[in-house]
């Protein structure tokens, strides 16, 4: 299965954000979204959610070489600024979230099980959502859009506010579930792109072009996403 | 100080020429054609300028003229006792329930915010400066109008002129009050959360306001000497200590936090409006349901709101019925004023409008609804399917009409009893044209907001109106409301028609969901 992105463009005014996007991103891989401020990461993101209405090109899923529309439910989109309904419980969330994917969930757990999968407490489990920390608000959204199973997983930055033990065992849960999804995470911190992500995509000047990496060590990587980074 | 005031004119008149650009540039045709680079337009930066200073003399006299007319001079005709009497009485109590609603200085607005928190500038001087300042406005703004309205009502000259004096009064006793609560307590007063004293006080004031000219209790010239000489003593008193007052930064640090400044700034949204907004959320763990899906997910809402659905229109409900108590009371003690009621149940209609608008909940709800809601799930692909977002739009539908119900039956039912009581009518038809009426108001305001809402969605995912369209629907829908305050139609026309006319905007408002707000109901971008 691939997510097959051509030709996309996205203007705001007079400036070109998304220039010609031409793309084939993988399933079983987790690609690395790097981009300088304003380069238009979350645009692109925004695109591909249908939040924002493109200009031009197309996106679509191919799945043995069918091509077909990427669907509400093809799609799951973790924010950096965690976005959940403050007034439930995690667990009616949850419940709810179930509820409505019920169609799409492959051997669907009990709650308290997709708790112990996201580590989530047990005291905490009962809490109004508006009483839970940043952190803890993005590992709810994390995983209510992976229990939905989404074919396609956009993470904007979403590891910058788990403190470093969440950090790791969020990594460790995206190495685990990466074969059944196209993960795409963009991140500013290039060693979490570099240990995390098997393909490392630049976003510069409206353009995506990915970094080789092969026989090349992580300094000299790191080296080259900077000089494609800065230039001009 | 004259400086600090200077400065904080100019910063208020540049952000209120950025807000005029900024909602030019938020019509959808508009936008297209205007650049960016409008903010640093000199030409259109002064007109812009301008139109601000231009609003704010016109806001001197504006508000004072609409409630002088509306507050005042049009309820001296529903009583039958002297008309210059009534004139005193009613402004004397309004303005006791003015002077401890409206301080000024412990408003938090955004341009204290701005100047005190933000800038730094020194909060004394911004304080007192500020506050000079609207004394003198009251002052200006409500002497032409105090000498206008109190020649047609026959007020003597002197009062006339002392009107304004006394409010003015009345506002530095209260701030004065306040300061000195300030310092015995350690704790600002944030005035846009009235305590339970406050209520108390301005619901007696106004109850003596509007129920005493009922009974024939007047304040007369000779008693308003007395109460004029003493808030005078009292007012120059207050000035003093207000002016030597130092901790004005204290006071400000406490009243000007960002919940507060934007809880008032209601339409500008902000996350601060959805820290409000979460306060309204109450958890009790019986609050449960044993629905599933989207209506689970409704009626956990619903449950969790009800300080702003059902609890306020419960609260609501119980000062409308005892509205109607007193004025059957009033009705069977003065055979004048029953007289008066039946006539005007029979032409007042109108005027009803504008009350359902007031009372109505669905615009706080569905900003909860943005705020608490739809502000998160609208990020989930999964939540904008047209079967989830129409399934959760009928929940809402329901529940919106069932709340505003309860007031609009009471009032409904209360106005036909009342128009029994004061005397009847030739044509019973009457009786069910204001009973259905009503409710078919109250239907409509429900139906309009929530629709609108799902149309229009206008707040993008930081919380922020994007639309102005919406913002001309809502105040269009205001504009027409308090127009029809000045109309007098028959009942059983008015009533028919605006039943008629209810029923036919609902359903087109309602196609109009079913067929765009798949498309609309989106966070903007």
């Amino acid at each position: 299965m691939k997510l097959v992105v051509k030709n996309l463009k996205k203007n705001f005014g007079k400036k070109e954000v998304l220039k010609d996007i031409h793309f084939e991103f993988e399933k079983g891989k987790i690609y690395g979204l790097l981009g300088r401020n304003g380069a238009g990461k979350t645009t692109f993101f925004n695109c591909l959610n249908e939040d924002i209405e493109v200009d031009a090109g197309e996106f679509y899923i191919e799945d043995n070489d069918q091509k077909r529309k990427m669907e509400a439910e093809d799609i799951g989109y973790v924010l950096s600024t965690p976005n959940v309904p403050e007034f439930l419980t995690a667990r009616e969330f949850l419940k709810f979230f179930i509820d409505i994917n019920k169609n799409r969930i492959k051997n669907e757990k009990t709650i308290d099980e997709y708790f112990d999968f996201m580590k989530i407490e047990q005291e905490d489990r009962d809490k109004l959502l508006k009483d839970y920390s940043h952190g803890m608000k993005n590992k709810m959204q994390m995983l209510v859009n992976i229990i939905a199973n989404p074919s396609v997983l956009l993470l904007d930055e979403p590891l910058t506010s788990f403190d470093v033990v969440v950090a790791e065992e969020m990594k460790q849960m995206l190495k685990e579930i990466k074969k059944d999804h196209i993960i795409i995470f963009s991140t500013h911190i290039m060693e979490l792109a570099l240990d995390l992500c098997d393909e490392i995509v630049i976003l510069n000047k409206g353009i995506l072009e990915e970094i080789d990496k092969n026989n090349i060590d992580n300094e000299h990587l790191k080296n080259k996403i900077i000089e494609a980074l800065k230039e001009e | 100080m004259i400086e600090t005031f200077i400065t904080s004119f100019r910063l208020k008149n540049t952000y209120r020429a950025n807000s005029i650009i900024y909602s030019i540039k938020q019509f959808p045709i508009i936008r297209k054609i205007l650049p960016d680079s409008l903010y640093k337009n000199a030409g259109l930066k002064i007109l812009a300028n301008v139109i601000s200073i231009l609003w704010e003399i016109i806001n001197i006299f504006i508000g004072k003229f609409i409630y002088i007319a509306v507050m005042i001079f049009v309820a001296l005709s529903w009583y039958p006792t002297n008309q210059a009497d009534t004139f005193i009485h009613l402004f004397t109590f309004l303005t006791l329930c003015g002077g401890v609603l409206n301080t000024y200085m412990l408003n938090p607005t955004k341009d204290k915010y701005y100047a005190i928190v933000l800038m730094n500038v020194n909060a004394r001087e911004y304080g007192l400066s500020n506050y000079y300042y609207q004394l003198i406005k009251l002052l200006i703004g409500f002497l032409p109008f105090t000498i206008l309205f109190g020649l047609l009502a026959g007020v003597p000259s002197w009062i006339q002129i002392a009107l304004p004096f006394f409010v003015v009064a009345i506002k530095l006793i209260v701030m004065n009050y306040c300061i000195y609560d300030f310092k015995k307590t350690n704790k600002a007063s944030n005035e846009n959360l009235p305590t339970k004293f406050v209520w108390g006080f301005v619901a007696v004031c106004l109850l003596i306001a509007y129920g005493g000219p009922a009974i024939n209790i007047l304040i007369n010239p000779n008693i308003f000497l007395y109460i004029f000489i003493i808030s005078i003593i009292l007012g120059i008193y207050s000035l003093v200590k207000i002016h030597n007052f130092k901790d004005y930064r204290k006071m400000y640090k406490q009243i000007l936090t960002e919940s507060n400044v934007y809880m008032q700034e209601k339409n500008t949204g902000t996350q601060a409006i959805k820290d409000t907004s979460l306060k309204q959320i109450e958890l009790d763990k019986n609050d449960t349901s044993n629905k599933s899906g989207f209506a689970y997910f409704h009626d956990l809402f619903v449950k969790r709101h009800s300080k702003i659905l059902t609890k306020a229109v419960k609260k609501q409900s119980v000062i409308i019925l005892i509205l109607f108590i007193a004025l059957i009371i009033g009705i069977e003690m003065n055979d004048e004023f029953k007289n008066k009621m039946n006539e005007i149940l029979m032409v007042y209609l109108p005027y009803f409008v504008f009350i359902m608008y007031c009372i109505n909940r669905s615009s706080s709800v569905t900003t909860a609804m943005f705020m608490n809601c739809d502000h998160s799930m609208l990020t989930y692909r999964i939540y904008r399917t047209p079967k989830v977002i129409l399934g959760i739009f009928k929940e809402r539908l329901k529940t919106l009409i069932k709340i505003n119900l309860l007031p609009a039956i009471l009032i409904g039912g209360g106005l036909a009893l009342l128009l029994y009581l004061s005397g009847g009518t030739d044509n019973p038809l009457n009786y069910l044209v204001l009973f259905v009426s009503i409710i078919a108001m109250s239907i409509f305001f429900s139906v309009h907001y929530l629709v609108m809402y799902y149309l229009l969605q206008p707040y993008n995912v930081d919380t922020e109106i994007k639309s102005s369209t919406y913002k001309v629907v809502q105040a269009l829908t205001y504009f027409v409301c308090w127009y029809m305050i000045q109309i007098q139609l028959p009942t059983l026309s008015f009533g028919i028609a605006t039943i008629v006319f209810c029923i036919a905007y609902s359903f087109i408002s309602l196609f109009l969901a079913y067929k765009y707000a798949p498309k609309t109901f989106k966070l903007r971008t």
